[in-house]
């Protein structure tokens, strides 16, 4: 009674074995030519969250004609999977949200050199040394503080004062965050590791309570669990823009202080790049008045190019005071002592 | 090839592909030439470590107690709306602990939510959320469902006739508990407990927010800038899970008397009287703690985010379709690898009920203790192998690779369950039904599969739960265009719109919740 079924299925079995070949030839075809054409997407693997660079990437394609394929994560995680990815990696471009990451794969020489048409339309200060990575935009150090608690009289011209003991428990801060590290990095080339280290173990004796990131310090600063704490300006229009009643203000530092340091967001092309000229092309756009407009109206940072003018609530840094002795190129090279230091203070509680 | 050496050889192959994030620490450890000894040597090493085995320790006991005294009120006692409380009680599985976490922070810290509604009442400030107690109140809400899941399946299917026998022989209820139902539990609420133990060890989400240095917060803290130390705490992290298994397995055997009698009769009920009410509001309070309480903070986030629409930086609107899409494939891919993880761990689950042997066992080991490794290190080590095979680049980033991430994370989950389902199939039945003459299909088909399946669909619920709210491998290895919910929270919570974040959230637990309730709990309990 099985008979009529076996006649059957030799042929069944021939056609799904052709089907599968093709599948399998097709699927190889595929991956083999994918390499050349020319109007292939470029992959960016971006560090900044798709809420705040999203709309650029349309417009960039809507501009091009270039597809763009978008895989977003902590910029950290993205430039080990970069590292493990190696010579396969499928990344044409990468967007650090701190110069860490990306000086991390600056000294493994994963980036290319970026032609002179980009690293033109940056100011020097904001880009590699060796002409590797560009700054996009930056996001301005402040001490946010909550009214409530605080008197704005009470609030220091430099982040250096506020080792004295009158902020004794007061002053929030973030040692393990990549924006806090950035910022002992570039105090560190600004006035030295010994300077660094006092200020840090000022801090530390001051008692200055941990917080995990920004974000943390300024919803405990609104909630009146801490006076004040140092973050990255951008995140407290975030909450003011959700509850608009919150008590929260920005306290600039002096613009020639090293408190008012620009944590910036940058871009580099890979050395692996199949498509170098259209991934140059991306980082291009970014610093475009179109895109440096929307840093600046969007997400409310600090342009970096085309003479696009800061928003109002940014204070204007004197870029040239604060930046001049600080080499962003070493921002991501230093860390690691930048994190003994951190380490051997006490800051961390 | 007869059946049971093909499973030998399966079992053997799933013990050498859960080896693959040990294996990576292991090359990468090698390659950076890590001095292990001088940095086990230091504070840095032993205070994450003490910290992690006591919070594992602490959350484990306590999600082992809550977990087993939630399934026992909820089948054995005659609450009121008792099914309605086991439908919600597993969700809170489902909060990303970062999510849960931030939400905790915003309700229970000083100035928060509740601070707020309580200070007309004279509740005075809250104090700081962080640290021990902090970690491991958050992580004990969002972990006993691990324990829940399967001491209700075991309860809800033991064979009542052990306890009437013991009833009508004498003994008093408390000696017919501790001599006849607790030993009939303890294999599910330990193998819970288990799986507690490794996710707590395995967890960054909620340390991290709450600011408890354990040896992940270290190997995430250390993994860019001081790799040596990074791969060296992994390799610790490992070490450690394997031992917690290897007790785990030892206490296990020790215990006398496990019988795997099951039966359809409906569980027989306590009747509380008035004792009832109580307890009713005692498993009300705590769903309130761990379920509602975080839905409250996601909801008023939302809330106020819809009510105050063009207020906020940007033209970023709140996307309806997108976040349906999101769900839809979400759920899609979930359900998928949930039942791709089951398959694949359920010859192995054979096995060890079935034909025990060292291999078996060691294979066992291996899959349950990857389960301690957090998930960025699963997901380098899958990035690190998968790139070692030839044509890598056809699957790399494509759905079936991250299906096999999936399977590589969460295959201690499913083969947990999976061995307490094929335990429910007793052997002379199977017999039986060969002596009568049924082949071997028709024998998985008629007598084994029916068996089987209250405790698989435990398992791939437990898995489709975790895949939901998965985040640094579906970050990694998802396609780029693939639309996931969890990477979706992701992104808004790190970019602080905190409304759609909300919301997103909300959208997380009742797919969740709906799809538990129609594939897993209907399914298997209420039938």
């Amino acid at each position: 009674m099985i008979k009529p079924r076996h006649t059957v299925r030799p042929r069944a079995g021939r056609t799904a074995r052709l089907l599968a070949l093709v599948a399998v030839v097709g699927l190889l075809a595929a991956a083999c030519s994918s390499d050349d054409e020319p109007d292939d997407p470029i992959t960016v693997y971006s560090g900044r969250n798709e809420d705040l660079i999203g709309p650029l990437v349309e417009m960039f394609e809507e501009d091009s004609g270039i597809e763009v394929e978008v895989r977003y994560g902590s910029s950290a995680d993205l430039a080990l999977l970069i590292e493990t990815e190696g010579d396969a990696t499928p990344a044409d471009v990468f967007i650090s949200q701190s110069p860490g990451a990306m000086g991390y794969l600056a000294t493994q020489d994963r980036l290319q050199t970026l032609p002179a048409s980009v690293l033109d339309s940056v100011d020097a200060l904001y880009q590699a040394g060796d002409g590797t990575w560009v700054g996009f935009s930056g996001r301005q150090r402040v001490l946010v503080y909550n009214p409530n608690l605080v008197d704005p009289a009470d609030l220091p011209e430099s982040v250096l004062d506020l080792t004295d003991p009158a902020y004794d428990g007061r002053v929030a801060v973030a040692p393990a965050n990549s924006s806090f590290q950035d910022f002992i990095t570039a105090m560190r080339f600004d006035s030295g590791d010994d300077a660094a280290l006092a200020w840090l173990e000022g801090m530390a004796a001051n008692n200055s309570p941990n917080y995990p990131k920004n974000s943390a310090i300024v919803d405990a600063v609104l909630r009146g669990e801490v006076e004040m704490g140092l973050v990255n300006h951008y995140y407290l229009l975030r909450f003011l823009a959700e509850d608009p009643d919150a008590p929260g203000i920005n306290h600039n530092f002096a613009p020639d202080d090293i408190g008012s340091l620009l944590i910036v967001t940058t871009g580099a092309v890979l050395e692996t790049s199949d498509q170098p000229s259209a991934a140059q092309a991306f980082v291009e756009f970014m610093l475009t008045r179109q895109a440096q407009e929307f840093y600046a109206s969007e997400t409310r940072e600090y342009p970096l190019a085309a003479g696009v003018q800061p928003p109002d609530e940014l204070v204007p840094v004197e870029v040239a005071d604060v930046m001049d002795t600080i080499d962003f190129d070493v921002l991501g090279g230093g860390l690691a002592r930048t994190q003994e230091l951190i380490e051997q203070s006490g800051i961390v509680r | 090839m007869d059946a049971g050496r093909l499973f030998r050889v399966w079992g053997f192959g799933l013990g050498l592909f859960f080896a693959a994030p040990l294996g990576y620490l292991v090359y990468e450890n090698v390659r950076l030439r890590s001095d292990i000894l001088d940095i086990l040597g230091v504070g840095r090493t032993w205070g994450p470590l003490g910290n992690s085995l006591l919070l594992a320790a602490a959350v484990s006991l306590a999600a082992m107690v809550v977990g087993t005294a939630l399934a026992w009120a909820t089948v054995r006692l005659d609450l009121p709306g008792r099914r309605l409380w086991a439908a919600l009680a597993p969700l809170p599985l489902v909060f990303p602990t970062f999510v849960g976490a931030t939400a905790f922070i915003a309700l229970l810290a000083r100035g928060g939510l509740a601070e707020q509604v309580l200070s007309p009442l004279g509740v005075g400030t809250l104090p700081r959320l962080q640290g021990f107690w902090a970690a491991w109140l958050v992580l004990t809400l969002f972990t006993y469902p691990y324990v829940y899941l399967p001491t209700r399946a075991r309860l809800r299917h033991l064979d009542p006739s052990y306890e009437e026998a013991a009833r009508v022989l004498g003994r008093t209820p408390r000696a017919v508990f501790t001599t006849v139902t607790l030993p009939a539990m303890l294999p599910a609420v330990s193998a819970g407990g288990l799986l507690v133990c490794l996710y707590t060890l395995s967890d960054f989400g909620a340390v991290e927010l709450l600011r408890y240095e354990t040896l992940t917060r270290s190997i995430y803290a250390n993994r860019l800038f001081d790799r040596a130390t990074s791969v060296t705490h992994g390799l610790l992290l490992g070490v450690v899970a394997v031992g917690v298994v290897v007790v785990e397995r030892w206490l296990a055997r020790r215990r006398a008397g496990g019988f795997a009698a099951t039966s359809d009769r409906p569980p027989p009920r306590t009747n509380l009287g008035w004792l009832r009410w109580p307890v009713c509001a005692a498993v009300v309070a705590f769903l309130l703690l761990a379920l509602v309480a975080p839905l409250a903070t996601l909801g008023y986030w939302a809330g106020r985010g819809i009510a105050n629409p063009g207020r906020r930086v940007g033209a970023f609107a709140l996307d309806a379709a997108g976040i349906a899409t999101s769900a839809a494939s979400t759920v899609a891919v979930s359900a998928v690898a949930a039942a791709v993880t089951v398959l694949v761990v359920l010859p192995l689950a054979w096995l060890l009920v079935r034909r025990p042997s060292l291999s078996a066992s060691a294979s066992n080991l291996l899959v349950t203790a990857s389960f301690a490794f957090p998930g960025i290190v699963v997901a380098l080590a899958l990035v690190f192998w998968a790139l070692q095979v030839p044509f890598a680049a056809v699957i790399y980033q494509t759905l079936p690779l991250l299906i096999v991430g999936y399977v590589l994370l969460f295959g201690a989950q499913a083969a947990n369950a999976a061995r307490a389902a094929v335990g429910a199939v007793p052997p002379r039945l199977s017999e039986g039904a060969r002596t009568l003459g049924a082949r071997r299909w028709r024998r998985l088909r008629t007598v084994e599969l029916p068996l089987m399946t209250p405790g698989l669909l435990a398992a791939g619920g437990l898995v489709f739960l975790s895949v939901m709210k998965e985040l640094p491998l579906t970050l990694l290895m998802r396609p780029t265009n693939l639309p996931m919910l969890s990477a979706d929270i992701w992104d808004s919570t790190e970019s602080l719109f905190l409304a759609q974040a909300g919301l997103e959230s909300l959208v997380l637990v009742a797919a969740s919740g709906v799809l538990t309730w129609l594939l897993v709990l209907r399914r298997s309990e209420f039938a």
